[in-house]
């Protein structure tokens, strides 16, 4: 149920519910406190009070034991708190001997009191509110049963039980999922720092001598100028990476789509996009990413030598619009089809298909000697 | 008359290959400065008609240097050439007064054709740099209305823009459009200018509501 999830190379992180485990110990041992002095105070009325005895012992045992638990990080199983939960409800039966079915129809309390509550935080704090809701409905029931009656007091203690279970619940839910918040948001910065110092050290030393082979190479000519070419080609493939901001998720599954794409920069293709983020899906993120290669490795092929690529990526509040252009010489009329009949499925199954499962629409403009242009349009069901 | 030039770059090796550039191209390289403070102090003296501003500039960014140059010199135009992707420092660049935007990996041959283009008076715009102002023109739109309304672009300034960012010359956009090469040239800057004025006035309400305005 509850995992840690662990960072490479940082130190593991404290469990973010430990505030509640300890809690949960003191309820623990104060309600013990309690539950033994109520049997003190009733052990003439008792039908068996050595046994009762018994289970204040065995209560007294079984918190020691909880104690040194869930008091640390590996003790805190799943099968401690339902053995616990186990326990105690037997515990809670036991009532109907010791006490005697007489008396616990005159009010007379469990043997157990307060301290049977214990299981149903536990649980909240162990699995969250599905926990304890599961882990309240079951203490109430047992709290109901050895009675063999119902009026006002049991509704209200069967109410709190189950709350106690799903309010301790909610919280331990909600701690667990800020502190991996707070973990991610750690990680990125960590992250970030990494980058730009790697950045910074690409910018100021093999970015300064590849533009300066290009510079100098282009001038000399020859056999100096195709090394110029390929240091050109480098030069602008290193500055899109280091500029380009790493490909993080956000706590919701959401990415920025800028920086997938702007890697896609090279010597011949140009990327465009906003100012600011353009959060998507992952998954929508992957397959325009998708498409957007594919509709470039399209004019790779297919463009002529020397064609060169745009690619505008707008973002219009509701709507995203991927323009992909390029100088090539365009498709001919009926290529598409023709190529589609004979089962050449690369451009219509990748571009097409992945917009239409978007929910997008797809144009196509091109001509002898005009060139290509889509334009694949998808709606983002965004509030912003 | 050649144009006067001024390289600023913290890269010795890069500010003098560009300067030598220029040089042999038949521009008169009149000054380089390697930092921000020093770049404004000797644009002052010097007053080239084009500043090449590179916008990473060590601790200090290119960007407060392009608005204290812009600022004190009205007729000099900062042309920013940085890496591709740094969208935040061009487009505040822009907005301080930045008159165009190259980028770095551009051939010596592009590089002086815009330094041309910008001691001319025309707006440089790369592709990158249109899909960030149309980027930032929809923002603008999209968020809630200050107290200054934010300027908006006209259906045929999108237009245009959009073409430029999908790599369209001003002479092809021309064609498309049937409208003259002057004209598509004339809405390039006009949504700079917007923007720039935006921004000043901005600036110059910021300035007033922390009481940066006082006197002395």
């Amino acid at each position: 149920m509850r995992e840690h999830p662990s960072v490479p190379g940082t130190v593991r992180q404290e469990d973010p519910a430990t505030p509640f485990w300890r809690g949960t110990v003191l309820l623990r041992i104060v309600t013990l406190v309690f539950a033994v002095n109520t049997i003190w105070f009733h052990q003439n009325d008792y039908k068996m009070p050595g046994l009762a005895w018994l289970v204040a012992g065995v209560m007294t045992v079984w918190t020691g034991v909880l104690t040194y638990f869930y008091g640390r990080e590996d003790g805190r199983r799943g099968w401690l708190v339902v053995t616990d939960l186990v326990l105690s409800c037997a515990l809670m039966f036991s009532s109907i001997p010791i006490v005697g079915a007489d008396q616990l129809r005159l009010q007379a309390p469990l043997i157990t009191t307060l301290w049977s509550s214990g299981p149903v935080v536990a649980g909240a704090v162990h699995g969250g509110r599905t926990w304890g809701i599961v882990f309240g409905c079951l203490v109430a029931a047992s709290n109901l049963f050895p009675r063999g009656y119902f009026d006002v007091y049991l509704a209200e203690d069967t109410v709190l039980l189950i709350g106690a279970g799903l309010v301790v619940g909610i919280a331990a839910d909600g701690a667990r999922r800020s502190a991996e918040r707070v973990r991610q948001a750690l990680r990125a910065e960590a992250a970030a720092a990494e980058r730009e110092r790697l950045a910074r050290s690409i910018h100021d030393g093999v970015l300064q001598v590849l533009a300066r082979v290009r510079r100098r190479g282009l001038e000399v000519g020859g056999e100096a100028a195709e090394l110029a070419v390929l240091a050109g080609e480098q030069e602008i493939a290193l500055r899109a990476l280091i500029a380009t901001g790493p490909v993080a998720t956000t706590p919701d599954g959401e990415t920025d789509l800028r920086p997938r794409l702007q890697l896609l920069t090279t010597g011949r293709t140009q990327i465009s996009v906003p100012p600011t983020q353009v959060l998507v899906p992952v998954s929508t993120a992957t397959e325009l990413d998708a498409a957007v290669r594919e509709a470039l490795s399209n004019v790779d092929k297919h463009a002529g030598e020397g064609a060169r690529a745009w690619v505008l990526l707008e973002d219009l509040g509701g709507e995203l619009v991927l323009s992909i252009r390029d100088d090539g010489g365009g498709i001919p009329e009926g290529r598409l089809a023709a190529a589609e009949a004979e089962g050449h499925l690369g451009v219509s199954q990748s571009i097409r298909g992945r917009v239409v499962d978007l929910g997008g629409t797809v144009d196509l403009t091109t001509g002898p000697g005009e060139g290509t242009e889509w334009e694949l349009r998808v709606p983002v069901g965004r509030t912003k | 008359m050649s144009v006067s030039v001024m390289v600023v770059d913290d890269h010795p090796m890069w500010r003098d290959g560009v300067a030598r550039d220029l040089a042999e191209r038949g521009f008169e390289v009149v000054a380089t400065a390697a930092d921000a403070e020093s770049a404004v102090r000797i644009a002052k003296a010097v007053r080239p008609e084009v500043v090449l501003m590179d916008l990473n500039l060590g601790e200090q960014s290119g960007v407060s240097a392009t608005q204290g140059i812009t600022a004190a010199l009205p007729d000099t135009r900062v042309l920013v050439l940085s890496a591709s992707g740094e969208h935040n420092d061009v487009l505040e660049a822009v907005k301080a007064g930045a008159s165009g935007y190259l980028v770095k990996s551009a051939s010596a041959a592009d590089l002086v054709a815009a330094v041309r283009e910008t001691a001319a008076g025309n707006a440089v715009f790369t592709p990158g740099l249109a899909g960030l102002v149309l980027g930032e023109y929809r923002r603008m739109a999209a968020a809630p209305a200050g107290s200054e309304p934010a300027p908006e672009l006209t259906e045929r300034e999108t237009e245009v823009l959009r073409l430029v960012a999908k790599g369209m010359t001003a002479r092809q956009i021309a064609t498309r459009l049937t409208i003259s090469h002057r004209t598509v040239e004339n809405h390039v800057q006009s949504t700079l200018r917007k923007l720039q004025l935006h921004n000043r006035v901005e600036l110059a309400r910021y300035a007033i509501e922390h009481g940066l305005d006082a006197e002395g």
